[in-house]
């Protein structure tokens, strides 16, 4: 099994291809980074403290250029992450379009990275650039995993209630087969101790999961979301569960999440001098990736929307 | 620490800066040496100097390298004065170009004679088989680094050996003389090993510790596999410096474990590339690093040559 990813890499830390890869080679996956910028840590440590750059637009081209003209078939997977400008994405999206179109059995996760929480943390030209790949003819993505904020930036205007996130969750299947989305706003729900998540696939009705809110300051969940979502489903294709596959990824992600807990300073904010303490715990977790597997059932399934 | 579901044992997790190339496809350089060492408890910062495609074996590349500015705003700026990071160990491999390789064996400097406990592990990539890869300036900066800097372990192979010394390698004794040189021109150094040697007399691998010097035959795997420096490298970090509590071992016995662990992996690589139409010897690309993590922690001996594999004194 390979893997191509194009993310971030930070020399320091666990986000992007950090967060992903060590999991994924755990896994048993051979995994290609990409890396979309080259930063000293995580923008949690304070705007100010990150050093480096983005790969620029040219540098990206040519090097996934290469890889795909050298290795045209060698990809059972793609997954994208944060990508800094809108150039870096279409570029991402045109080598990832051709290599579906020669290679049609791969998977493809994109992960529109674009903010959280009605903050955008990429510039606003990036917006079209993802809705122009989503709702694109013939681009071949087959999952993407936004945020309840990026599912509205997608969608164009927000999602209040879950009769409309159903419709708009519908609306996209005529595009995108899968959909998750990793945290939905807790006002749907009336529910501060929780986080919810929704599972979509086309032609089926949309399923909310549910996880008890482990409170601390955590970067990267996100992007080892994804990449266990993506193993999970590619090793299920042929008769895709993707209740069971969200569900065993959430079980290994609030297991790190736990770990992470236990063994970081308390009260860790934005630009706190203890964020170093408190980055997620990705190599100590070694032997939690393969996950609890068919044991645990489905203890998060929650609800169905019809 | 790591956590394992079945008995909970946790061993500290150790942290190394590692400033290598990096490859997409494949494994060299920090692609070789980052798996590895995070599957033994490593958290490993890679630092990298290129982005390439894949490794320049298989004849054609895309990419581009990082310049000094930025590998040292990274390192400087970011790692050392602003998150003040204390690593157990820095491991520094390939560096295209020789401002980054002076400006970078700078700031490593700094770092050690800043901390006493740092272990700086430096693979001088030169070249191999009698051709240099890079130019003779960064001949003159590595030698430099040698020089100044108290380095825990150097790990040349033959050819960079020859070139770090003057002295010509094909038997024991002017390998001995090559490692007497080195003494004298470098005597900050504090280990070396030199990790693939081709004498009239076999295929071996020699090290030197506290002046003692010894060599071990090594067997002879009829394929050339890309990345095994790299990998020999990070090994041999992870064996002289075990997790905090534990007592490093001497460095002939880090040498024979690194010896037969890389050779179980070299076999399986083998096995795994091979179809059933090639003829050795052949060229692999790729080592399977990743079919490997079982021989990465240890689940299985290598009987047949830890029962041969002998150290040779040689003074």
């Amino acid at each position: 099994m390979r893997l191509l990813a194009t993310q971030s890499h930070v020399v320091h830390g666990y986000v992007g291809n950090k967060a992903a890869t060590f999991p994924l080679q755990c896994l048993g996956w051979d995994v290609d980074c990409c890396n979309s910028v080259q930063f000293s840590n995580h923008t949690g440590y304070g705007l100010d403290k990150v050093r480096g750059n983005a790969t620029t637009e040219s540098q990206l081209d040519n090097t996934l250029q290469g890889v795909i003209q050298n290795f045209p078939h060698d990809y059972d997977a793609l997954l994208s992450g944060y990508l800094p400008h809108a150039e870096s994405i279409r570029l991402m999206g045109c080598h990832y379009a051709e290599y579906k179109r020669q290679n049609p059995h791969a998977l493809w996760l994109l992960d529109p990275v674009m903010g959280d929480e009605g903050e955008l943390y990429v510039s606003e030209s990036v917006v079209p650039e993802y809705k122009r790949l989503i709702f694109g003819p013939d681009v071949g993505i087959d999952i993407i995993t936004p945020n309840q904020f990026e599912l509205e930036l997608l969608h164009g205007s927000p999602v209040t209630t879950l009769s409309e996130l159903n419709d708009v969750l519908h609306g996209m299947h005529r595009f995108i087969p899968i959909i998750v989305v990793s945290s939905l706003d807790t006002r749907l729900f009336n529910d501060p101790n929780n986080i919810f998540i929704a599972a979509s696939q086309a032609g089926k009705p949309p399923v909310i999961l549910r996880v008890p809110l482990i409170d601390s300051y955590f970067t990267g969940i996100g992007d080892i979301f994804s990449a266990l979502l993506i193993d999970r489903i590619y090793k299920q294709r042929d008769e895709l569960n993707l209740v069971s596959c969200v569900n065993d990824t959430l079980n290994v992600v609030q297991d790190v999440l736990k770990v992470t807990r236990d063994h970081s300073p308390r009260g860790v904010t934005m630009g706190s001098t203890l964020m170093k303490e408190s980055e997620l715990k990705i190599i100590e977790c070694r032997d939690l990736y393969e996950g609890p597997g068919e044991e645990q059932g489905l203890q998060f399934k929650y609800k169905v929307l019809y | 620490m790591v956590f394992n579901r079945d008995a909970m044992t946790r061993i500290s997790t150790r942290k190394v800066l590692s400033i290598q190339s990096h490859v997409v496809h494949g494994y060299v350089g920090n692609k070789a040496a980052t798996f590895p060492l995070q599957y033994q408890g490593w958290d490993v910062d890679a630092l990298n100097t290129v982005q390439f495609s894949n490794h320049p074996g298989y004849g054609h590349f895309t990419g581009f390298r990082y310049d000094a500015g930025h590998l040292c705003e990274i390192l400087e700026q970011g790692l050392a004065k602003s998150l003040e990071i204390q690593y157990d160990a820095v491991l520094m491999g390939y560096l295209p170009g020789v401002e980054s390789l002076r400006k970078i064996g700078e700031a490593v400097g700094e770092m050690s004679a800043r901390d006493p406990d740092l272990k700086w592990v430096l693979d001088p990539v030169l070249g191999d088989n009698g051709k240099l890869y890079v130019s003779g300036e960064n001949v003159d900066a590595y030698k430099q680094i040698l020089r100044h800097n108290k380095i825990h372990l150097v790990t040349p192979n033959q050819f960079e050996m020859e070139t770090l010394t003057g002295v010509k390698i094909q038997d024991l004794e002017s390998l001995k003389s090559s490692i007497e040189q080195f003494q004298k021109l470098y005597p900050r150094v504090n280990k070396i090993v030199v990790t693939s040697l081709e004498l009239k007399n076999g295929y071996i691998c020699a090290c030197c510790d506290g002046g003692k010097i010894q060599y071990a035959s090594v067997p002879r795997i009829n394929a050339h596999f890309s990345g095994t420096g790299d990998l020999f490298s990070a090994l041999l970090l992870n064996a002289l410096v075990p997790p905090a509590g534990q007592t490093p071992p001497t460095l002939a016995q880090a040498l024979l474990l690194v010896i037969s662990l890389v050779d179980l992996i070299l076999r399986r690589t083998l096995e795994l590339s091979l179809s059933k139409d090639d003829v050795l010897p052949v060229t692999i690309n790729d080592l399977k690093l990743i079919q490997c993590r079982d021989l990465l922690v240890g689940k299985h001996q290598n009987k047949e040559l830890d029962a041969q594999i002998r150290l040779v004194d040689l003074n």
